[in-house]
Order: structure tokens, then sequence, then C-alpha cells
């Protein structure tokens, strides 16, 4: 039933420099986890946490617990990304117990859903202009979904609701965003 | 599903089942490494990332966290260091701060003893010399008493002869004309056995003795009874504590003619 280490990081050469990294305890396997599970890792977080200043906080948090906890990972529990994902809704969690976030919470009337000037404040290089051009050639809807979806921590069923479409369109119109999205890059 | 297992989306258990069928089929691990390049690329391209400071804060708190317990670990290191470093200038001061302080009490102490033995001996001399005094002062009084008796022209003074069973013994009575008080001088009677004490009695012609008081051996001069009549002789018995209205003559001590 539990499959071998190899198995499970097979063909994701990433995912299994990372285990090697926090198995030696070197602290690359942070940068790595950053980079690559980063964007997918805070979305998790601000499923959970409606706050993004507070969802960078707590995935600071879950950097140091992952670093500290590393050894504990167990690759026949399950993959590196699935482990990833538990810390991060358990932090998740426990940051939505905190007084700051109630406090937050008591604030924040309304989620401000969209707000792409804000997430595009990093600097833009030439590449990410190039890309970004790419995915503009997306249509609208599929990138409003997949920025819903996968970098503003809404669940499929809200997207519903918030886009006014029934569930399996919004899962099939996902489906194809990310497909489009593949064959673009 | 695919899709929704990077959304985070799925559950735990629902995830592990993704994992598993990424195990039995290689090409599902594919597609899903595919999906997340592709979130990953448009995280990219949209600036849809986590900010830099996020991976920097936390990897300076480790540094810290490192760098804090080094350190405390160094502190703890230095205090040794130092606690044996400084051992020796301490263990010399302690150890003549100690002598010293074990010298001066021990003298101290051998002086409180002293101390202590001179005014136990200053007590109980003052406590003798007190008893002394006192002694002196009864004795002086009761001489000074013997001496107003016998001086005193009013009182018939009677010597009082030790008898046949006591014939070391003597007594005095005086007796106030005036006031026909008689007095007893204790001057020499035997200390009496338990239960027993002295009687005066006043003998006057063809009558029994008549009963002149107890008294107490060890006082000397004693108040006694009124007598009044023709009085011929007094003597002293023996008897029962508290007296008795008839004399044991038999256990005459002492007896005087006026």
């Amino acid at each position: 039933m539990s499959p071998p280490t190899q198995n499970i990081t097979k063909g994701n050469s990433v995912e299994k420099d990372i285990v090697h990294y926090l198995k030696t305890r070197d602290k690359k396997a942070l940068q790595l986890i950053f980079e690559n599970y980063g964007p997918v890792l805070l979305n998790m977080i601000l499923r959970i946490v409606k706050d993004r200043p507070m969802a960078q906080d707590t995935l600071q948090e879950v950097l140091i617990k992952i670093w500290k906890n590393g050894q504990a990972y167990k690759a026949e529990n399950g993959s590196l990304f699935t482990w990833l994902t538990r810390v991060c809704r358990n932090a998740a969690i426990d940051k939505t117990r905190t007084k700051d976030y109630k406090l937050s919470e008591k604030s924040n009337t309304a989620v401000d859903l969209v707000n792409i000037s804000e997430l595009a404040a990093h600097e833009e290089r030439t590449e990410q202009l190039y890309m970004r051009q790419m995915i503009d050639q997306l249509p609208s809807v599929q990138q409003k979904l997949i920025d819903l979806a996968y970098f503003q921590g809404y669940t499929q069923k809200e997207i519903a609701k918030f886009m006014k479409m029934p569930l399996g369109t919004v899962k099939t119109r996902i489906r194809l965003a990310i497909r489009n999205l593949r064959s673009i890059i | 599903m695919l899709e929704s297992y990077l959304m985070g989306e799925l559950s735990d258990e629902e995830m592990k089942e993704v994992d598993r069928l990424a195990v039995r089929h290689p090409v599902i691990g594919q597609e899903l490494e595919k999906i997340r390049k592709g979130i990953l690329t448009y995280a990219e391209a949209t600036g849809n990332r986590p900010h830099p400071d996020v991976l920097r804060a936390a990897l300076k708190t480790l540094q810290d966290d490192q760098e804090d317990t080094q350190a405390g670990l160094s502190k703890l290191q230095d205090t040794a260091e130092n606690r044996i470093k400084s051992f020796p200038v301490w263990y010399v001061a302690a150890s003549v701060l100690l002598l010293v302080s074990i010298t001066f009490n021990l003298i101290l102490f051998r002086k409180l003893r002293e101390n202590r033995e001179e005014i136990r001996s200053l007590t109980t001399q003052r406590t003798l010399l007190a008893e002394q005094v006192e002694t002196a002062s009864l004795k002086l009084d009761d001489a000074e008493t013997r001496i107003a008796h016998f001086t005193n022209e009013d009182n018939i003074r009677v010597r009082m002869e030790g008898s046949e069973i006591s014939p070391r013994s003597f007594a005095h009575v005086f007796w106030n004309k005036k006031t026909n008080t008689v007095f007893i001088s204790v001057d020499n009677l035997p200390e009496p056995p338990h239960g027993h004490q002295y009687q005066l009695w006043a003998i006057k012609p063809g009558q029994s003795p008549i009963d002149a008081g107890i008294f107490d051996y060890n006082e000397q001069i004693q108040k006694l009874k009124v007598i009044k009549g023709d009085v011929m002789a007094f003597a002293v018995t023996l008897e029962k504590e508290g007296g008795t209205p008839h004399a044991t003559v038999e256990k005459t001590y002492v007896k005087g003619f006026l």
C-alpha cells in the first residue's frame, strides 16, 4: 500500500530535490519550495485566511514550520505537496484563531475580490511582460477563473456563486483555462 | 480532479488517493507537474506570487533563532569558564573569611560561656548572701526580741530544763504580768517526729495542766495564749499535730518552775 519514496517523486525532480535538502538540513529546500510551490501554497492559505497580508505572514510561518519539521516528512504517507498542503491548512486555521485575525476580520467588511493592480505590484521584467502578453491571449473569463481559483483562494463553489455560473460549468471552464494556459507557455 | 488537487480543493484523503494514483500511473504525476508549472508561469507573468520578503523573513527568523541558540550556548560556556577562572579567588577569599569568622565566633562563644558561668556563680553567691542576710536579720530580730523579753521588767522569765527523755533540751517562757500573754523562746528542742507538735502547758496547783498553746519548734520567739491566775510552773509536751486538751505528761520535754 505504501509506495516507496522514489516512486512518489518519480518525474518530479523538484520534489525529490526538496526532500533531499530537507533531510540534509539545507535551507535551499525552503527556497525551492517558495519558488516552485509558493503561489499555490499561498492560495491554499488564502482559502482559509481571507486576508492577503495575513496569508503572507502565515506562509512565512509555514516555511519556518517546514524547516523545523522537515525531517518528520515521510514519503509513504503521501507526496511532499500533500504534506505541504496539510501544513498550510493547519497554519491557516491556527491563524484564524489569533486575536489579530479576529480584529482584522471585523474591519474587513468585504473581501477585495480581484485587485490585480496590487498583485502586480512587483516590478515586471521583460520575460514577465512577454508571459503576460501570452496569458492575455486567454479569454478574460478564463483568466479570471484561474485568478480566483489559484491565486485568490476561492473555492469552485464560491466562484460559481460569484460568477453566477453552474458549478459544473466553472469546473469545465477552469480545466479548459488550464489546458489553454499549458498550450501557450 | 487534478486541477482541484493543485487548487487545494481536495481533502487530505483525496489528495493521498491522487498521490497513490500518481505512483501507479506516472502519467498522472506528469500531468500534475504540467499543471503546476502552468500555474507557476501564470503567477510569474502576472506578478501573482507571494512577496519575496516572505522567504527572506522566514530565513532571517531561522537565522536569528540559530544565532540566539549559539549565543545562548556560548554565553553558557562563558559563564562556566568565568566560574572556573574566578574559582580560586573566590575560594581563597571565602576560606579566609570563613576562618576569620570561625575564630571570631569561637572566641565569642568561649567568652560568652565564661560570662554565663560568671553570671551563674554571681547569682548563686547573691542568693546565698541574701539568704545569709535574711537569716542574720531573722536571728537579729529574734535576738532583739529575746533581749526585749529578757529585759522587759513586766515579764516573768521561766527557764525550762530538759527532762529525762531529752536532758539537753531547754526553753524559756516569758509571761507578761500586765497582759498575761505567754511567749515561748524555743532555745533547744529536738525536731518533733512527723505528725507531732510541741505544746506548752501552764501548771496550777491542784489542777490539770492548762493548755497555753501549740508552737513550731523552729521559730524562736512565739506569742502563745493568755494565761491568768496562780501558775506555778510551765512545761512542754510532745503531742499529736494540732495539740490536745489533756497533756501527755510522760512526753514532757522541758519543765520550769516560777
